[in-house]
């Protein structure tokens, strides 16, 4: 959305933050698809968002050639299957069979377990979803496993249920949550700006995650003013946007202000144009 | 052969070897473990007696520039013409705790380094706690200090990764996807806060060496690492990246809950090294700790540097002079008290946290 600068029509127009983050993403691109920074090879992650955010059909074509035999989407280094795109990939991909692949990948893949340990608390009972596969639970691979069920597989509630059990699981002392872990040798681990927004993110308009969101909205509120980096900004502006909050007001002018410094990378980049755009609207989920 | 090319072509020995990794957070007695040689012998030079210096420095207000020119010099750094790369830890950011290496030193570094001649220099880091790279580089002054120095930092979980065949095999990784800048520079400089682990002893030069593995393929906090075996994978990834020189930051160091919650310690030094092994052993000397209970540090000391005090050709203070005394978690408190501690190589390694 183009309007005139404060100076009247003399002045440059000022243009919007999606605009702004949108163009600049635009031009990072290598080939049809993103990498993690500008020009670089191109990567699911990236190019989950950056399909989402732009509404880019041949990104989404890419991320389609780019789907694993066994549905995931990822990295893969030897032994080491990070599938942790899968989520945003299936949230990234049009219905039909890619998709579901997608999906029947992340019901086949829960995070493994350790046995209850008094140093790490944790409940086994509630896996989540690692950032490869054959490895622990985490925040972030789990929010976003839990929003491409509920927007994609809104049956799927033993998936979604336990998604929100291991955040109330890992929710750190006063709301919000750090990487995973709440405590490590009995010390509370302080909640991140980052991953709280990605907790909030998946967790916005759940009545049964309603509580976590009200704790994880407290910390929020707290966190993005200190920490403030454009990946925390951006995140912080999505989950605010998402659960209807005011905040994202603030936040938007503090982001708009963070693309008049050097270019963030492309995964910054790309949630800033969907937090702030239209492509926003593709990981709502209705109340 | 320089380093470039030797990790380069580092695949062409591992291809014929057998893997003998130990696993998720396996534990094999000592005695079995002696047994076994996981690593390709032709890939790693004998053993020598390297120098380790650790200087006395009070404070990060003294001329550090000129310290760590001085202590490089002293333990016999070449770099002139050499590109360089600074790894320091910037795991996260806590402004209530030491947990960095102090952006002051690295700033140091960067002027001392290119008054030796290096041909450039750049800083990188793979934050293990922290998507968010420049919040960490922004909140911990280190931006602001790069900037004064000129110098550029890469964030080493977003840069370009090259595959790099291991020839240690303690884990079954078989395999690393290191960053192109890590494996293209001609001399890496592992640049630790000296701090006790949770589940290793000690973080040092060798553990600091996480931080150059990308999270986006081994995850935040690069749990990957953990579930392969903490400390057997200490010893894979320092045996790939080898830094050529190390400088561990004791001038205030964590002590206690470390690598994260401990609480800071003024130990007062600087411990440089060329051998990450005998720079680790050193510098556990310095904590008080027993190297030889620290479980990468003696297993690394079979084949990538020296962990034989004996050995060790010490051309500043004597460590066990130097010493300050470290708080242990109780789990490590045989660290501090006899020879055979170093507890369970594998404990709590599923759920650990990262390059810290």
């Amino acid at each position: 959305m183009l309007w005139p600068g404060p100076g009247g029509a003399d002045t440059p127009p000022v243009r919007s933050l999606y605009e702004r983050s949108a163009e600049t993403l635009d031009r990072a691109r290598t080939g049809d698809a993103f990498g993690p920074t500008p020009g670089a090879e191109p990567e699911p992650e990236p190019t989950a968002l950056a399909a989402i955010a732009l509404d880019d059909d041949a990104a989404r074509r890419w991320l389609t050639d780019a789907q694993r035999p066994d549905g995931s989407f990822g990295l893969t280094a030897g032994p080491v299957e990070n599938d942790a795109p899968t989520g945003l990939a299936a949230l990234a991909l049009p219905p039909g069979d890619e998709r579901e692949r997608a999906l029947d990948h992340l019901v086949a893949t829960p995070a493994r377990t350790l046995p209850p340990d008094p140093v790490v608390p944790h409940d086994p009972n509630v896996p989540g979803w690692g950032w490869a596969l054959g490895t622990a639970g985490w925040v972030e691979p789990t929010s976003r496993a839990l929003l491409a069920f509920r927007r994609l597989r809104p049956g799927a509630t033993t998936q979604i249920d336990g998604a929100v059990g291991f955040l109330a699981d890992r929710e750190c002392v006063g709301g919000g949550w750090n990487f995973g872990n709440r405590s490590v040798y009995y010390v509370d681990l302080p909640p991140f700006g980052q991953t709280t927004a990605t907790g909030l993110i998946g967790l916005h308009a759940l009545e049964s995650g309603y509580g976590l969101v009200l704790g994880g909205v407290d910390a929020l509120r707290r966190l993005w003013p200190v920490e403030g980096g454009p990946l925390t900004l951006a995140m912080s502006l999505a989950a605010f946007r998402l659960l209807g909050l005011s905040d994202a007001d603030d936040v938007e002018a503090a982001l708009d202000r963070t693309l008049d410094g050097p270019a963030p990378d492309v995964i910054a980049l790309a949630w800033i144009a969907l937090a702030s755009g239209p492509g926003l609207s593709e990981l709502a989920v209705p109340p | 052969m320089d380093r470039r090319t030797f990790l380069r072509r580092a695949g062409i020995v591992a291809a014929g070897s057998a893997a003998v990794g130990l696993g998720a957070g396996a534990a094999i007695p000592g005695l079995l473990r002696r047994l076994d040689r996981p690593w390709d012998d032709d890939a790693f030079p004998p053993l020598g007696r390297p120098k380790v210096l650790v200087a006395r420095v009070a404070s990060y207000d003294v001329d550090l520039e000129t310290t760590v020119e001085e202590g490089l010099r002293e333990v016999g750094a070449s770099l002139a013409g050499r590109s360089v790369l600074l790894k320091p830890n910037f795991v996260e950011y806590d402004p209530e705790t030491v947990i960095n290496t102090d952006p002051r030193l690295v700033a140091a570094t960067v002027l001392a380094v290119r008054r030796l001649g290096a041909s450039s220099v750049l800083v990188a880091e793979g934050p293990g706690h922290r998507r968010d790279t420049p919040f960490v580089v922004s909140a911990s002054g280190l931006g602001e200090r790069l900037g004064e120095v000129g110098a550029r930092f890469v964030d080493l979980n977003l840069a370009p990764v090259t595959r790099v065949p291991l020839h240690a095999r303690f884990t079954e990784l078989g395999e690393l996807w290191l960053p192109a800048p890590v494996v293209d520079a001609d001399v890496v400089i592992s640049m630790p806060k000296m701090k006790t682990h949770h589940w290793a002893g000690a973080t040092l030069s060798m553990k600091n060496c996480f931080g150059c593995v990308p999270g986006r393929i081994y995850g935040w906090p690069k749990n990957v690492l953990h579930w392969a075996g903490l400390q057997e994978a200490i010893v894979d990834v320092a045996s790939a990246v080898r830094p050529e020189l190390q400088i561990v930051d004791g001038i205030v160091g964590m002590e206690g809950n470390g690598p994260i919650d401990g609480t800071p310690v003024q130990a007062g030094v600087l411990v440089f090294g060329t051998d990450p092994v005998a720079t680790d052993s050193t510098a556990a000397v310095v904590m008080g700790l027993d190297p030889a209970g620290i479980w990468h540090v003696s297993e690394a000391g079979r084949f990538l540097g020296q962990a034989d005090p004996e050995q060790i050709v010490q051309v500043g203070e004597d460590p066990e002079r130097s010493m300050t005394s470290f708080d242990v978690l109780p789990v490590f408190e045989d660290l501090k008290t006899g020879p055979d501690g170093g507890g369970d190589p594998g404990a709590h390694a599923g759920l650990g946290d990262a390059n810290a």
